[in-house]
């Protein structure tokens, strides 16, 4: 990161103002390269590092290769149809077709909630039907609120909670990296506020106990677990809790959705990424009376959703994330070298 | 032998009237203390009204109207005890009353698409229309 990105005002101790809010959100719907190595974030903006006549990572930058990657993919909201995206199956479509366009094909796909608009039977059989065709190993799901509505969450743990703690949160390891699927979108705070809730945070506390600080970890949530605009409740009141405990990690990224943008954040060992919605954009904190669907241009549409890939590499433990645009659905996918 | 046959062909009967019968699409859920939306109103044009007109007309969340459960931090939604919602309750009655009333539409209701005024035609994503503080 440039000193000029350093943040000089940091009001709240949460590492952000709005200046440097603007600033990171110049980086939005460009599409964004991070690579982190031991703590330390390098981000790039796509244009710097893609060379657009040949589609492909520009010969003078070296990306190491990665171990393993993953891809995430956040609020297809599938049932909306208003006129932000009337068609937000195709949009989710195009998103799939990029993650099978990659070079590799990612061993599994990470789905940070808000599946559905509506919380309905025949929303989610249209979800998985799409879903079917990720060329990925397996689909992990966390649920953002629109998959909850009316019934806290019983038909979503049904279909993809059958193996989860609680209502609906998990871990498992992967090539020596802890994953941890958590629920903020259940108990809910004023204003919107996500909560994780004292049984998920025992239950995170306990899961994380025995891990070798040099365990990597990953978290992923559909709200963010860093404070990003409260006001709009775009934040989960007892993160610090959660965050206390993964602070030993040398490692430590978080994922979520629910902001329809992207945006990140290093704090000391932890990574913060939103990533962009399948469906619709919303808009940046502030510059609308609230948060919620944002219709823009047509033509403009692709280049605010996407979908965000993770690379990890062993040896250093690193986690490159990218975030690719769906505009972009001609151009060659960068190879990871 | 004419005997099972006969068997046969009632057993298939009543499978194909069971499918059939399953295959009906399902009787509407029936919510608590719905006073002004219809009891009878399904999940989907509930859930259609909650985020439509509530979430991004008002621009807030669940929260603002439906009172947490008393032993969790769960959404208890048939419960009265925030004043936000009988508030929500008059507005919507309202809104079906300038429709009826000054644009003459006859059979008025909350999350059509016909309706001439909404909750976003005031709120335009504010709880309190006009409020830019929030």
């Amino acid at each position: 990161m440039k000193k000029d990105d350093l943040i000089p005002f940091d009001q709240n101790d949460d590492g952000i103002d709005r200046a440097g809010f603007l600033k990171c959100m110049a980086w939005a719907g460009t599409g964004l390269f991070c690579l982190m190595s031991g703590g330390v974030l390098k981000s790039y903006g796509m244009s710097q590092i893609i060379d657009k006549t040949t589609g492909r990572i520009k010969k003078d930058i070296q990306i190491e290769k990665a171990d393993f990657s993953f891809a995430q993919i956040s609020d297809s909201h599938i049932g909306f149809n208003k006129p932000a995206n009337p068609d937000v199956v195709a949009t989710l479509q195009a998103s799939i077709s990029k993650i099978n366009a990659m070079p590799t094909a990612p061993s599994f796909v990470l789905h940070t909630g808000d599946l559905s608009h509506l919380a309905q039977a025949d929303e989610f059989d249209t979800l998985d039907q799409a879903m079917k065709s990720a060329k990925t190993g397996r689909i992990f799901y966390v649920p953002g609120e629109h998959d909850v509505l009316n019934d806290n969450g019983k038909q979503y743990l049904q279909r993809y909670g059958k193996d989860s703690k609680g209502s609906g949160w998990y871990s498992f390891d992967f090539n020596g990296v802890r994953f941890i699927g958590l629920v903020n979108v259940i108990d809910t705070a004023e204003g919107g506020l996500g909560v994780l809730g004292n049984e998920q945070l025992n239950w995170l506390e306990n899961d994380v106990k025995g891990l070798s600080s040099s365990t990597p970890i990953v978290v992923f949530a559909h709200i963010p677990l860093w404070a990003v605009y409260p006001q709009w409740g775009w934040g989960t009141r007892d993160s610090a809790q959660a965050l206390s405990y993964l602070k030993r990690f040398g490692s430590v990224s978080v994922l979520n959705g629910h902001i329809h943008q992207t945006l990140q954040k290093v704090e000391g060992n932890i990574t913060f990424h939103t990533a962009t919605s399948t469906a619709f954009p919303q808009p940046q904190p502030g510059a609308a009376p609230s948060a919620g669907p944002m219709k823009v241009p047509a033509e403009q549409l692709r280049n605010l959703l996407g979908i965000t890939t993770v690379s990890y590499i062993e040896h250093n433990h690193t986690l490159a994330v990218t975030d690719i645009p769906l505009s972009n659905s001609d151009e060659k996918q960068p190879e990871h070298q | 032998m004419q005997f099972r046959k006969k068997y046969v062909v009632i057993l298939l009967l009543a499978c194909t009237v069971t499918l059939l019968v399953a295959a009906l699409p399902s009787r509407k859920e029936k919510f608590k203390n719905l006073k002004v939306l219809p009891e009878n109103i399904s999940s989907k044009d509930l859930s259609r009204v909650m985020i439509d007109d509530f979430e991004d007309g008002l621009g807030v969340s669940c929260a603002f109207c439906h009172a947490q459960e008393t032993d969790s931090l769960r959404l208890d939604y048939a419960s009265d005890a925030k004043p936000e919602k009988q508030i929500a309750r008059r507005m919507m009655q309202m809104t079906i009353g300038i429709n009826r009333k000054f644009f003459n539409l006859k059979h008025p209701k909350i999350g059509d698409s016909t309706l001439v005024i909404s909750c976003i035609t005031c709120h335009n994503g504010q709880p309190r229309p006009g409020d830019e503080t929030k």
